[in-house]
């Protein structure tokens, strides 16, 4: 994928173009798994996945700092991190349950040598918690929507407010809210 | 999940919108309830009768409260190796959401913020309770190293609270929230800071020199307490008027050593902008960051940059230079350099610059040098010393030496005689003095021996002409000694701009080659490695990128430079380093690196036991390694039962994973010749399956059997050893970076013992260096 794809489509969606939302996904998605995967093949000795620092790395590698620039800034920016938290959600989720599957089915041999140990706990805390993002979406899609930009692409209150178009104090009020409601409806007091 | 199975209805369960919109309007009002008793009666209040909606409130307030929130835990506990990606993506910072004006933090409500540094915010707050009375709240950036942090505060705040003084602003609280936020509650000081303030006041150096006999009184009774401020600074001093009188008040005192992150080599990785904080009033020995532990004359050489400032108008090495510099030039002037003397640095200050600083002073220009010159000159250099023991032993005697100048005694700093000022100038201009002494000696041996031979007054007239040659000589070498420094400030800047450049190429290097862009991400190494050759860091990190790819020879060349510039041996950067020059057979480099590891002893980390167990090693050394090695097995048990880390190579806290030190363990003993012992340690640690190299284990495991005379065990270790090969070799060969997945490290040690192993066993295989040569050959395509 060339980098002027993501650049034309958030300059469509900036010139109002609503449908060109629906293609931004696919782009980032596929940029990020191949970051994933590359990373997770480089790295799988030692170092874990960071969703956030891929995202953010997918954020210069599909745009860059120049070309952001151009495109806009932060208007641009909020749509890319909507997507990319979206995307990076799916693929963690689609991780976390083949890894589930991989524990359950065995292709033993291949874990003999040097894979990453698994993190048990990891695993169950990410289907959980997207579960319960699930149920908060059908309540409140906005939150849930602000819950995705904070946890799975790691953005500021600062970063969210700018991409919502809410004021810092809102979105810091808003993402208690969810963090104590998802907190709660984990069940884990 | 104990309310799940009670009796009182969820209300989530098949929630209307409704009941949702109540909960989100009740939980954000309830929560700008602080007291606890208010908070209850609100609640009461608006649930009236409705028990369920009052419980499921009361559920996400406890879910709100609560420490250990797992959506605050990230997603994948991000790993130590991973910062660069982090830094690149600025998430440290992300982490610390700043508080709004308006929120509260502990008992203290915040009205308006006052400041920003790199070590936090500063907030005007009431405190609430248990007094009501207006405070500076300092809220501290979350440190790296958490638990370090936290006992450093405990430690200091303890210290603070002994503080009493009339110059000192009082800390009151110190503290931390639910999110782990720290903070420090000081007295208020609606102040100016210092140079300000004198400046403002058009204060005359009396009056500045009043002001800074209190502030050395003030840091005494710190001292005094056992509190060192470290970040003495104007800013740091904020001067208010009581009854039309200046009176100076220091602030955050010890706070810099509460929560400061340790000053490491590795900070410079971290923001070492950040870090120094004021790179400008920082004392030789805190730039150098020894191991030596900063002291009160630490304190006694800022108090200096003080009073020079005070004084010039400028503090002795131009302060936003310093502060962009890099570490390796920001020390190297602190250490090497000699400042000008004030009243030196105030002739050579441009002419709009001194005219401002007398004005300021309300002195003529050339008034205000005079005054400085002589007496107050010395008081300054003497504070400015580059070696501790030369400077004022206190604070006090600092204070009371520029008393004595006000009170026209004579001081207790003097010029530094000839001889030492020679000395000084010697080590400065090593290469310009070759030829210029040489030439000043044959003159004055010429000289003498004239004198001693002859009366004649032609000859006698002639020698005093030579002398007068030899005092112009020397006055004329102080000149260009002058320029030089000016000189040297204009390359200081050049230089700034090379390693900002440089910093940025590496930190682009680290982000292409974690995209898996290996050939863009060399090219942003050259770069580097070009823009700013005198930087250790291009080096090493080049290093680093070329031993991730098994490309071991250049890696290794590259360590070696970085090492001649500076590079600090020991520390997690050179896990693995003097492997590699073992491996390349660069045992110069090695016996370097491994006298400087030698050097730190009684600190062992895993970069210094395993960087000397792969060289040459008496037994008794050995045995030593091995003893720290098992401390190290004992160090993880106590920690144990608080371990949040799962397995992992390093955890945030660096801590090293068991296996890892039964490893290494084993290895000692095999070198310091206890292959039993050996043998217990090794086969706990390849049957440890939570550490990525635990198959590199067997080839050490052979040699440990082979020891103990049991061939048959030696030789099928040594099978499994070569499998484990043919394992690493397939991996290897399908990956893009031609290595194994493991770290570098383990694989170059994986590499060193097998070749041990195959010199005691013999081996069929002869393929092997052709197949590494290969991988390689392939990534270095890769890399074109």
């Amino acid at each position: 994928m060339r980098v002027s794809d993501v650049t034309v489509v958030l300059q469509r969606i900036e010139a109002g173009d609503e449908a060109a939302s629906a293609d931004l996904l696919p782009l980032v998605y596929a940029e990020l798994r191949r970051l994933a995967r590359s990373r997770m093949r480089s790295e799988a000795a030692g170092h874990t996945l960071q969703p956030t620092a891929l995202v953010h790395e997918a954020y210069l590698r599909l745009i860059g700092p120049e070309e952001s620039a151009i495109s806009g800034g932060w208007d641009g920016r909020g749509h890319f991190f909507a997507a990319a938290a979206e995307a990076m959600r799916r693929i963690l989720i689609e991780s976390a349950r083949r890894r589930r599957s991989l524990k359950r089915g065995g292709d033993r041999d291949r874990r003999a040598l040097g894979d990453p140990p698994e993190q048990e706990e990891d695993i169950d805390r990410l289907l959980d918690t997207d579960a319960a993002l699930r149920k908060l979406e059908s309540q409140d899609p906005d939150l849930a929507k602000l819950v995705e930009l904070r946890f799975f692409a790691g953005l500021t209150v600062e970063e969210v407010a700018a991409a919502l178009d809410l004021s810092p104090r809102t979105v810091k009020r808003r993402w208690a809210f969810a963090r104590a409601w998802l907190g709660r409806e984990l069940g884990s007091d | 999940m104990s309310h799940r199975a009670s009796t009182t209805p969820r209300p989530n369960v098949a929630p209307g919108r409704a009941q949702f919109v109540d909960e989100m309007s009740i939980f954000l009002r309830a929560v700008d309830i602080e007291l606890p008793g208010e908070r209850a009666a609100f609640l009461a209040e608006v649930c009236g009768e409705d028990a369920a909606l009052r419980s499921a409130i009361a559920r996400l307030l406890k879910e709100h409260d609560r420490e250990d929130h797992p959506l605050d835990r990230p997603i994948v506990r991000p790993d130590e190796a991973d910062r660069s990606a982090e830094e690149f993506s600025g998430e440290a910072t992300l982490r610390f959401a700043p508080p709004d004006v308006g929120e509260t933090v502990g008992p203290y409500r915040l009205r308006e913020k006052i400041g920003e540094g790199g070590f936090g915010l500063v907030y005007v707050a009431d405190q609430l309770y248990p007094v009501r009375r207006r405070v500076a709240l300092k809220i501290m950036r979350p440190g790296t190293e958490t638990g370090e942090t936290t006992a450093r505060f405990e430690a200091e705040r303890q210290a603070l609270a002994l503080m009493d003084h009339p110059n000192i602003a009082r800390v009151f609280d110190a503290g931390a929230t639910e999110t782990g936020q720290q903070y420090f509650a000081m007295e208020l000081v609606r102040g100016v800071a210092l140079t300000a303030f004198c400046d403002g006041a058009r204060l005359d150096v009396r009056g500045r020199l009043d002001l800074f006999v209190s502030i050395c009184n003030a840091v005494q009774h710190a001292h005094q307490k056992g509190v060192v401020h470290r970040d003495l600074k104007p800013s740091n001093v904020l001067v208010t008027l009581q009854d039309g009188r200046p009176v100076p008040k220091v602030i955050d005192f010890g706070i810099v050593k509460a929560v400061g992150p340790k000053l490491t080599d590795q900070t410079i990785y971290t923001g070492f902008r950040a870090m120094v904080g004021t790179p400008a009033y920082m004392s030789p020995e805190q730039a150098e960051m020894s191991s030596e532990e900063v002291d009160t004359r630490s304190d006694v050489y800022s108090l200096g940059v003080l009073l020079y400032e005070l004084l010039t108008g400028s503090t002795p090495f131009a302060g936003d230079r310093l502060r962009e510099a890099g570490l390796i030039e920001f020390r190297r002037i602190l250490l090497e350099e000699e400042p000008p003397r004030p009243s030196t640095r105030f002739s050579t200050l441009r002419m709009d610059l001194a005219t401002t600083a007398a004005a300021h002073r309300r002195l003529e220009p050339a008034r205000l040098a005079s005054a400085l010159r002589g007496d107050l000159d010395w008081v300054v250099m003497k504070a400015l010393e580059k070696a501790r023991g030369r400077r004022y032993p206190t604070a006090a005697a600092l204070g009371e030496d520029v008393t004595r100048y006000i009170e026209g005694m004579p001081v207790e700093a003097r010029p530094p005689s000839t001889a030492y000022r020679f000395s000084k100038f010697a080590r400065r201009h090593k290469a310009v003095l070759g030829t210029a002494t040489i030439v000043a000696a044959a003159l004055v041996i010429g000289a003498g021996v004239s004198v001693w031979q002859a009366a004649n007054a032609r000859i006698a007239e002639g020698q005093a002409r030579a002398a007068e040659t030899l005092a112009r000589a020397a006055e004329s070498q102080a000149r260009r000694s002058e320029a030089e420094a000016d000189r040297s400030r204009d390359e200081l800047e050049e230089f700034v701009d090379r390693l900002r450049r440089a910093t940025d190429l590496l930190g682009k290097a680290r982000a292409l080659a974690d995209a898996g862009d290996r050939a863009a991400a060399l090219k942003a190494h050259d770069q580097a490695t070009e823009a700013q050759p005198r930087y250790f860091l291009v080096w090493s990190e080049r290093g680093l990128f070329f031993a991730r790819l098994g490309l071991w020879d250049r890696a290794a060349a590259d360590f070696a430079r970085a090492r001649d510039l500076g590079a600090p041996a020991t520390g997690a950067e050179f896990l693995g380093v003097p492997q590699l020059f073992i491996y390349t057979n660069r045992s110069t480099e090695y016996r370097e690196v491994a006298r400087a590891m030698a050097a730190a002893e009684g600190r062992y980390e895993q970069t210094e036991l395993r960087g000397r167990l792969a060289g040459p090693l008496s037994r008794s050394e050995a045995a030593r390694l091995a003893v720290a090695a098992e401390r190290l097995i004992e160090d993880d048990r106590s920690e144990d039962d608080r371990s949040d880390a799962g397995p992992e190579s390093f955890d945030r806290r660096g801590r090293i994973p068991d296996g890892v030190k039964r490893y290494i363990a084993g290895w000692a003993y095999l070198r310091a010749g206890e292959p039993d012992r050996a043998i217990v340690r090794l086969e706990q640690a390849a049957a440890d399956r939570r550490w990525y190299g635990y198959g590199i284990v067997s080839p050490l495991l052979a040699l440990a059997y082979a020891e103990a005379g049991r061939p048959q065990a030696a030789a099928e270790a040594f099978e499994v050893a070569e499998r484990t090969l043919d394992g690493y070799l397939a991996d290897a060969a399908e990956r893009a970076e031609g290595v194994p997945p493991m770290p570098w490290f383990d694989w170059v040690e994986f590499l060193l013992f097998h070749r041990t192993a195959v010199a005691r066993f013999g081996s069929d295989r002869d393929d092997l260096e052709e197949r590494l040569e290969a991988l390689r050959r392939r990534t270095l395509d890769g890399l074109e």
